[in-house]
Order: C-alpha cells, then sequence, then structure tokens
C-alpha cells in the first residue's frame, strides 16, 4: 500500500508509516533540518523542517507527519525561507563567536545552516547564563555551544538505551546532563552533536575538521564490523617524521552507530621502522618446521584464506578453539535448517517487534545488538526477553522481561523455545524428540517459572517479526550439538528469524574460509596466539605484522556481509603475505585473494577495488555484498536433552567490560577498563573476598590472578572475569565453577 | 597626471609623443665623425667632475649596508613575525588554523592542544622558508592579527632551521610589555574605516 503524492512537483510514493521527511531525503529532495536525526525517531523541536501543504493553513513539520494521499508539498518559498531564517537567528542568539578555536568548525551544522540561509545580521538577544563546562570520561560537555537539539539524549535514549543524557529543564538555561554511572562511554552523542557542544575529551582542540583525511574502513572489535572513517593526519611536528596518525574515528551518525570500542579503541597500530629479515628468515623457518597454525579471530578473509592454502600445501593442523566451537554449532545448526547461514541480520532485529536473545551478554558481546534491541523498542515497541543467568543492569531500559536461569541449563532453555513455539503440525517428524521433552524438569533445573514462560508466550501471540538471538555461551556448551539443532528446528518451524551471533571479529569468515582442526601438534607458530613461534600485531612476539588498521582486507561480519577494511595507516614491516609467498602460496597484495574467496560458501568472486562502501539516501548501507545462503540439504534432528549440570559455589563468567574486546582495545589510550573480577555482595560474601583484594583461581588449567570489585549492579552468584587482556583462547564453557583463594 | 588618465588605457588618443632624436648614422663616414664627436667632445670629464665635486663635499647619500638599512614599507611581505597581546603580552595566536588551510605552498604546520585552562594552546607551529613564496595570505586570512609579516628580509644564515622556530618569530616579552612591538598595517589589518562597515550585534544587558 503507497501513498501517492507530490513534493515540488515531483511525483512520489510514501509507503506506510514513512514521513514526508523520509520520503523527500529518498527522493533526492532537500528540506534543511537541525534536530532531525534519522536513526531516532524525531524530536520536532527545531522546526527547521516546515513545509507548505496546498488547501492547508500555516505550516506542517515533515518529519513528523505522514504524507496524505495527493498532497501537494512545496519545500520552499519565501515565507517558508523567512521562517526558517528566524529559527537560525534564534539557534545563534548569545552562540560564542569561537568559530575560529571551536572543533566542529567546517563541520558545524549551525555554521553551515547560518550561511546557507543567509542569516546576516542578529535581530534577538537575551541575557547569557552562568553555566559550567562538564567533562564525563571520554565526553566533554560545553554547555555556552549546546543548541539544545536534542539530538543527543535522543541517540542516548532511543539507540543506545543506557538513557544517561538528559535535559536539566528551565528555559533558556536549561542544559543537557548525564547520569555517570549510566553511562557506557560509547560516543554516539558526540557523534550526532551537530555543534561543538559535545566533543571527545581527547580528540578536543588537537585538529580542525578540515585537516583530516578520512578513510573509510570498518571497525576490526567485534563481529557487527561497523563502518566507520578513520580521519589521519601527520603526526607530531617535533617526531620528524612523515608518518601518519588516526586522531579520531567518525561515522555516517545519521543512520549508524558505533560504540566505544570502534569510536575510542583506534591506535592500537604496530609501528615499526623497517623490515626486519633476521626475524623474517627465522619466521620462514618456523613456517617450514611447524606442524600447526594457531590464530584467533581477528583477521582478515584473504589472511584466513592463506592459512587454508598453507594447510592445503603443507599439511598444517588449523587451531582456533573459539571459531571451531562457531564452525561446529553452523554446522549442527545446518544439519537440521538446511540454511548454511543463519536468517536473521541486525536490520530484522531493528525490524522485529519480538526477540529474544538466549547465551548472548548482549551489550558486552556485541554493543550493535544491544542497540538494535533498542531500537526496535523504540520504533517498533517491540518485546525484548533476555535469557541469562546474570541479570545485566546496563539494558533494563530496553528489556521487557529477563529470563534468569540456572548455569549450564540453556540446552534446557531452548528446548522450552522448541516446545512453545513450534506449531504441532509440523511435529510429526521429530515425535521421539517432542515426546521426550520434561518441562517441569527442564524448569525445575533451571528455576524458570512457568508462569515466566506464559508471559513470554502471551506477549509474543500477535506480533509480526521476531528474532531469536543465539550468543556465545551456547557454541561452548557441552551440549552445543544439539542446541544447534534445535536452533536449526526454531529456524525452520516457528515464526523466528535466527541469529547466532559469531564470538569474535571474522569468527564467520574463518568458520567459513577455513578447515579447522581440535588438536594442536608441537612444533606451532601462532598468529596473534600462544605457539613457540609468534607473529604478532601487538609488536611482542618474533615477527611483528600489521594491525587491522595498518592493512586492506575484508571481514565476514555479522550481517553475512563481506565488508572491506582499508589501510588507514602505512606499514613498513613483513606481512602475512610476504610469508606466504616465501612459501609458495603467492600473490603481490594481500586483497588479490578478496575474489578467490571460496564460492562455495557462498562468496562472490568480486575483486576488493570492486567492492562498495557507501550509504544511500534512505539511509541503506551499500558495503561490500551479502554472502549467499545456499539450502543444503537437511537431515538431521536433534536428540534428548542431556541432565542438566549443577553450578554450585563461585562461578565465573567469561565477559569483558563494555568496550573492551580484546589487546587491542586494551592497547588504546582511551578505552581504560581494567581487567578486573567484577562481582555482587551476594558473591563477595559466598567467597569471603573484599572489593580491591587480589584473588587467584584456576580457569581451565590456567591459573589466573585478578583484583576482585563488588559491582552494586551485578546480583547473584557468578562474577564476570574479563579475558581481553589474554592472548590464548579456548573453546571452554563460558563459566566454570571455581575455587577463589586470596593472595 | 589624475586618476582618469592612468585609467584610460587608449594609448593612441592620450598625450603621447615622439622624442625627437636624430636617426643614426648609416655610412662609415658617419660613424666615424660620431666616433671622434663622442672622443672629443668631453662628456667623460663631466661625469668624473660630479664625482669629484661630491667626494670633496662630503654629502653623500650612499646607505652603508649592512651597517645603514633602508626602513621597508608597511606592506612589505619578509620573514614572519607573531604578535603578542599588547598589555598582557600573551601570544595573540589562537590555534585556529587558517593559515594552515589558506598557505598555497603548503608550508605552515602548527600543533595545539587543550590547555589547562580549557583553551585551545598552540604547542608547535613551523613555518618551512624554504617553501614559502611569502604571499602575504597568512597574514591577510589571522583574524587576530597573530602572524604578521615583519621587515626582516635578509634570508641568509648557515641553517635552514634558524627560519622555522617559532620562539625566533614571537616578539620577545620584554619588548612586548615595554610597548616596543609595532603593529602591522600590511594586508588583513584593520582598515580605517572599518568602523563603518561592523553591524551593531544586539546585546541584553
Amino acid at each position: 500500500m503507497s501513498i501517492k503524492f507530490t513534493i515540488d512537483g515531483q511525483k512520489v510514493e510514501a509507503k506506510k508509516g514513512e514521513s514526508i521527511l523520509e520520503v523527500a531525503r529518498r527522493e533526492n529532495i532537500y528540506i534543511p533540518t537541525m534536530c532531525y536525526l534519522a536513526k531516532a525517531t524525531p524530536n520536532a523541536s527545531c522546526r527547521m523542517c516546515v513545509v507548505e501543504v496546498k488547501g492547508v493553513e500555516g505550516f506542517i513539520l515533515s518529519c513528523n507527519t505522514p504524507p496524505t494521499k495527493g498532497a501537494v508539498i512545496t519545500t520552499n518559498s519565501d515565507k517558508l525561507h523567512h521562517e526558517r531564517q528566524n529559527i537560525m537567528k534564534l539557534y545563534n542568539v548569545n552562540h560564542p563567536l569561537q568559530c575560529g578555536v571551536c572543533d566542529k568548525s567546517g563541520e558545524c551544522d549551525l555554521q553551515n545552516k547560518t550561511l546557507e540561509l543567509g542569516v546576516a545580521e542578529q535581530d534577538f538577544s537575551t541575557k547569557e547564563q552562568k553555566r559550567k563546562h562538564k567533562k564525563w570520561g571520554v565526553l566533554s560537555y560545553d554547555p555556552y555551544l549546546c543548541i539544545m537539539c536534542e539530538k543527543c539524549t535522543a541517540v542516548c535514549n532511543q539507540v543506545v538505551g543506557s538513557e544517561a543524557l538528559y535535559i536539566k529543564p528551565g528555559g533558556y538555561k536549561s542544559e543537557i546532563d548525564n547520569h555517570f554511572s549510566e553511562c557506557i562511554q560509547c560516543g554516539e552523542c558526540i557523534s550526532v552533536c551537530p555543534v561543538g557542544a559535545m566533543a571527545s575529551s581527547a580528540f578536543q582542540y588537537s585538529a580542525n575538521a578540515w585537516e583530516l583525511k578520512k578513510i573509510p574502513s570498518a571497525c576490526a572489535h567485534c563481529s557487527s564490523a561497523c563502518a566507520l572513517e578513520y580521519e589521519v593526519k601527520e603526526i607530531a611536528i617535533a617526531s620528524n617524521s612523515n608518518e601518519k596518525e588516526i586522531y579520531r574515528v567518525t561515522n555516517e551518525s545519521d543512520h549508524d552507530s558505533l560504540c566505544g570500542a570502534g569510536r575510542f579503541g583506534f591506535d592500537y597500530e604496530n609501528r615499526v621502522t623497517c623490515k626486519d629479515e633476521k626475524a623474517f628468515a627465522k619466521s620462514i623457518d618456523a613456517f617450514k618446521s611447524a606442524k600447526s597454525i594457531h590464530f584467533n579471530s581477528m583477521i582478515s578473509n584473504e589472511e584466513a584464506y592463506i592459512l587454508q592454502k598453507l594447510k592445503q600445501k603443507y599439511g598444517y593442523k588449523l587451531i582456533n578453539p573459539e571459531a571451531k566451537a562457531y564452525q561446529d554449532f553452523m554446522k549442527a545448526y545446518t544439519s537440521v535448517s538446511g540454511n548454511r547461514l543463519y536468517e536473521a541480520d541486525l536490520q530484522s532485529i531493528k525490524d522485529s517487534d519480538y526477540a529474544i536473545t538466549l547465551g548472548c551478554r548482549v551489550s558486552n558481546d556485541n554493543p550493535m545488538i544491544r542497540f538494535a534491541l533498542s531500537q526496535a523498542v523504540n520504533n517498533n515497541k517491540a518485546y525484548v526477553s533476555v535469557m541469562h543467568p546474570v541479570e545485566d543492569e546496563g539494558i533494563r531500559n530496553i528489556v521487557s522481561q529477563h529470563i534468569k536461569y540456572e548455569v549450564g541449563s540453556e540446552e534446557g532453555l531452548i528446548a522450552l523455545l522448541c516446545e512453545n513455539f513450534i506449531d504441532d503440525k509440523y511435529r510429526k517428524d521429530f515425535t521421539d524428540f517432542f515426546d521426550s521433552l520434561d518441562d517441569g524438569y527442564i524448569c525445575g533445573e533451571s528455576s524458570v517459572g512457568e508462569e515466566e514462560i506464559e508471559k513470554l508466550l502471551r506477549y509474543g501471540r500477535r506480533k509480526k517479526s521476531s528474532v531469536l538471538i543465539l550468543g556465545a555461551d551456547l557454541y561452548s556448551h557441552p551440549q552445543a550439538q544439539n542446541i544447534a539443532k534445535m536452533a536449526g528446528l526454531l529456524e525452520l518451524y516457528s515464526d523466528f528469524s535466527v541469529l547466532i551471533v559469531p564470538s569474535n571479529t571474522n569468527t564467520l569468515g574463518v568458520s567459513l574460509i577455513c578447515e579447522l582442526d581440535e588438536k594442536s601438534q608441537a612444533p606451532s607458530v601462532g598468529y596473534n596466539a600462544e605457539a613457540d613461534f609468534v607473529l604478532s600485531a601487538l609488536g611482542d612476539g618474533d615477527i611483528d605484522m600489521p594491525a587491522m588498521n595498518q592493512q586492506e582486507g575484508t571481514l565476514t561480519n555479522i550481517d553475512k556481509e563481506l565488508v572491506p577494511l582499508n589501510a588507514a595507516l602505512s606499514y613498513n614491516g613483513y606481512e602475512l603475505s610476504d610469508i606466504a609467498n616465501e612459501l609458495g602460496v603467492t600473490c603481490k597484495y594481500l586483497i588479490d585473494f578478496t575474489c578467490k574467496l571460496p564460492n562455495s560458501k557462498g562468496y562472490s568472486a568480486i575483486g576488493f577495488d570492486d567492492l562498495p562502501n557507501y550509504y544511500q539516501n534512505d539511509g541503506k548501507q551499500i558495503r561490500g555484498y551479502k554472502l549467499k545462503n545456499r539450502k543444503l540439504k537437511a537431515n538431521a534432528k536433534p536428540k534428548e536433552i542431556a541432565d542438566i549440570k549443577e553450578y554450585n559455589g563461585s562461578v565465573i563468567y567469561n565477559c569483558n567490560p563494555i568496550s573492551q574486546f580484546n589487546l587491542f582495545t586494551d592497547k588504546a589510550q582511551q578505552i581504560v577498563d581494567k581487567a578486573l573480577l567484577i562481582g555482587s555482595k551476594q558473591f563477595s560474601d559466598a567467597a569471603k573476598i573484599k572489593s580491591g583484594e587480589s584473588v587467584t583461581f584456576n580457569l581451565n588449567g590456567r591459573k589466573i590472578t585478578r583484583k576482585f570489585k563488588l559491582s552494586s549492579k551485578l546480583k547473584g552468584t557468578v562474577a564476570l572475569n574479563p579475558d581481553f587482556d589474554l592472548q590464548h583462547s579456548d573453546a571452554a564453557y563460558r563459566y566454570t565453577q571455581v575455587k577463589i583463594e586470596r593472595v | 597626471m589624475s586618476l582618469e588618465q592612468f585609467q584610460d588605457r587608449n594609448v593612441a588618443e592620450q598625450n603621447y609623443f615622439h622624442v625627437d632624436i636624430a636617426d643614426y648614422p648609416t655610412t662609415n663616414m658617419g660613424k666615424f665623425k660620431r666616433l671622434l664627436s663622442r672622443t672629443f667632445k668631453g662628456e667623460l670629464f663631466v661625469g668624473l667632475w660630479v664625482v669629484f665635486r661630491e667626494m670633496v663635499k662630503f654629502d653623500i647619500h650612499t646607505v652603508q649596508y649592512p651597517k645603514e638599512k633602508l626602513p621597508v614599507g608597511p606592506r612589505y611581505r619578509a620573514v614572519h613575525k607573531m604578535q603578542r597581546l599588547f598589555e598582557s603580552g600573551t601570544e595573540r595566536c589562537i590555534g585556529c588554523g587558517l593559515c594552515e588551510k589558506i598557505c598555497i605552498s603548503n608550508c605552515i604546520r602548527m600543533e595545539t592542544k587543550l590547555d589547562e585552562n580549557s583553551r585551545k594552546l598552540v604547542t608547535d607551529y613551523t613555518i618551512n622558508l624554504g617553501r614559502c613564496i611569502f604571499c602575504g595570505y597568512c597574514a591577510e586570512v589571522c583574524p587576530e592579527l597573530a602572524i604578521v609579516h615583519g621587515a626582516r628580509y635578509e634570508n641568509a644564515s648557515d641553517q635552514r632551521a634558524h627560519f622555522t622556530d617559532f620562539n625566533d618569530m614571537l616578539t620577545p616579552i620584554d619588548s612586548a610589555i615595554a610597548g616596543k612591538q609595532k603593529e602591522f598595517d600590511g594586508f588583513g589589518a584593520v582598515t580605517p574605516h572599518e568602523d563603518e562597515r561592523v553591524n551593531i550585534t544586539p546585546l541584553a544587558y
């Protein structure tokens, strides 16, 4: 159903729910705005977007008014121009004339619109108020520059979902304030601020907008691989070097988001002065004698392809436990659903009105899922149910229902979902499985009340699009295979489309490109992973490698897209492709392999330089290409669920602080979270430890020492233990029952 | 001559005339006659007499460079100077980066940061005088009249670095406080009629 009408004589069509402004933007018709943010609901505070409708008295706000059939709309006239000029004059009242030093100068909406509308003189004035500059971690706020457009509060409440920023009302005195304990330091407010009021503390006054060269790339910290632009400029004058430095990261903030790791975790490059020939010769020797290659999933598709080629040539064992667990999970999922790839993506979360997450610590594992859920709640009034043993205080504004289950009972939970969401008519092929399900046993062992499931069902009844988000707790679960099969069942026979969140940056790509092995054989070579000979982008290995912001390549992200990475900084040393060339896997550049990625796994034969990377006017991202999801043969069936193991005493959950993902984010200057064991009062009482004490415990055969921090935001007996500062990865279940000792 | 005459580019109709000079001799005899007349006319001694007369009068107009230097006009564009504010002696530069942006030979670079008073502080500033073409755009664009062209036109030194140091260009603090800093009248300076051109901003207090 579409509504036909005209804007400035141009015939256009609107879909249901679209506003006049949205249609105009999509059709390339310009309507000026100050407070409008495409990714949030309209603030309707600036009134710049007013238009005239034939036969209607007065002006109409185009940002929040849907068109009517046959409406004749004019976007510009003398009256409108005068109205907009007056609005700009009011915005400019007492605005400090410090454009000369303001960071925003050159990319400032206020500057642009003032000039665009030809505001040459000011007729209005008011008495200036005394206000205070504020600093909230990475974020600095200058209330004098603030024009109260409310974009920052909109993005904080509707997209981030943390409700940290709020307006302290008071007429002309009003300003923005921050519930700092709720702030996750994502910097979304900085990116949407049209003036210099919200500024990055570290970037402030360090460079002008026009001096920075923008290099479009993708974030390399989690599987969302968000589009971003590295902004580079020459390194300090005194260093006498021609090299460049990343000053900040920006993104297309009107349509897309970035989390704190993407926005502030950019300075992890590995600077080397020259090619270290001795180390290179050693690394060739190491590769020639090695039997296995260890690596992690923060690796580009092309590098993964090289490793796979080396495996084919030399028979190496490829060891990446985390990706292996994911690969096995996906295989089991495919064996039931027939889909090689899961069906949902971030956009389908944003469009959904009913979402369940299981086994996923939403804001820490993948902030974009949190942002997408928040947008779904705000735009579609979605019902979000989070199933997790540890309550996440930070997302309480997004979550409609938190279903807390006992650690270890994930298999039972997904079985409950199968039982309740799969229609009877599909069950005849799986009678063994469904007959074996014992709701009472599962509810008892997982301590999930039946009324909670009923509530879940009640709200899900009339929903149109449902998404099931499965997280990293499941891939390493002892019953992962069966869980994956049930996920396949839900994908096929329920209304859910399933999203299986890749646990690391390019886990999906690695799992598609590489044939991974279980057992390692000595001697080993490690690529950013522990081994006998280590190639490291952190600069602490036996030979240096470029970091992800220093190389070209592609990533396969959560949206099942292949997205390009561009090199923001140059790299003077040897790369993996140099080693591969020496070993007989020849290429001139790493990106020669982009078009050779396996077609059988859904990749297309498109070269790196032909990959698109831009946004359309309607906000649609055109980036790389989507992998083809092929239907495969499916005949497996889920088994009867295993007995649910009990976890008692002190349980530790591997979970990083928000914005910390790996050693690279740890290296970044602006991300300051330390590796602390964080637990509730209950946990500290049970383990008899106090906040600030150093404790030690044994985690999967490794002795780990951490400082303990008491958090009032946590409840229950599960403590959060970060693993971003460790170079090894293993595929063990994320929860471990441990004995905690004081050091 | 009036201004109108200067602006009238139509040369043919103006008061120009040819100088009446005898034609050059073409025959050998003619050339020989010219030689004789030039040799024995004594014009040489006229010139020598002028030199001798001035020498004995001791009224010498020669500038004794480098001991003596001629003053240069306010619009002369030689090596840059960085000015200070008159009373406080603080540097005028606010670090806006416009000089860096406008520089057509790309020879200016600056670094700034947030200082402890929440102001923009210039931490490093260089002008590569080897590349500078002394066009004066930087002085013209500077909103604070902080970077100006000075009168130091002697570009010889044994080190290139002598011309790029910020502190060499900056007015010494003692002479700034003593009021010895000269205001710049060149490009970008405030014109005498500026007051008439400025619109008054309304103020509520």
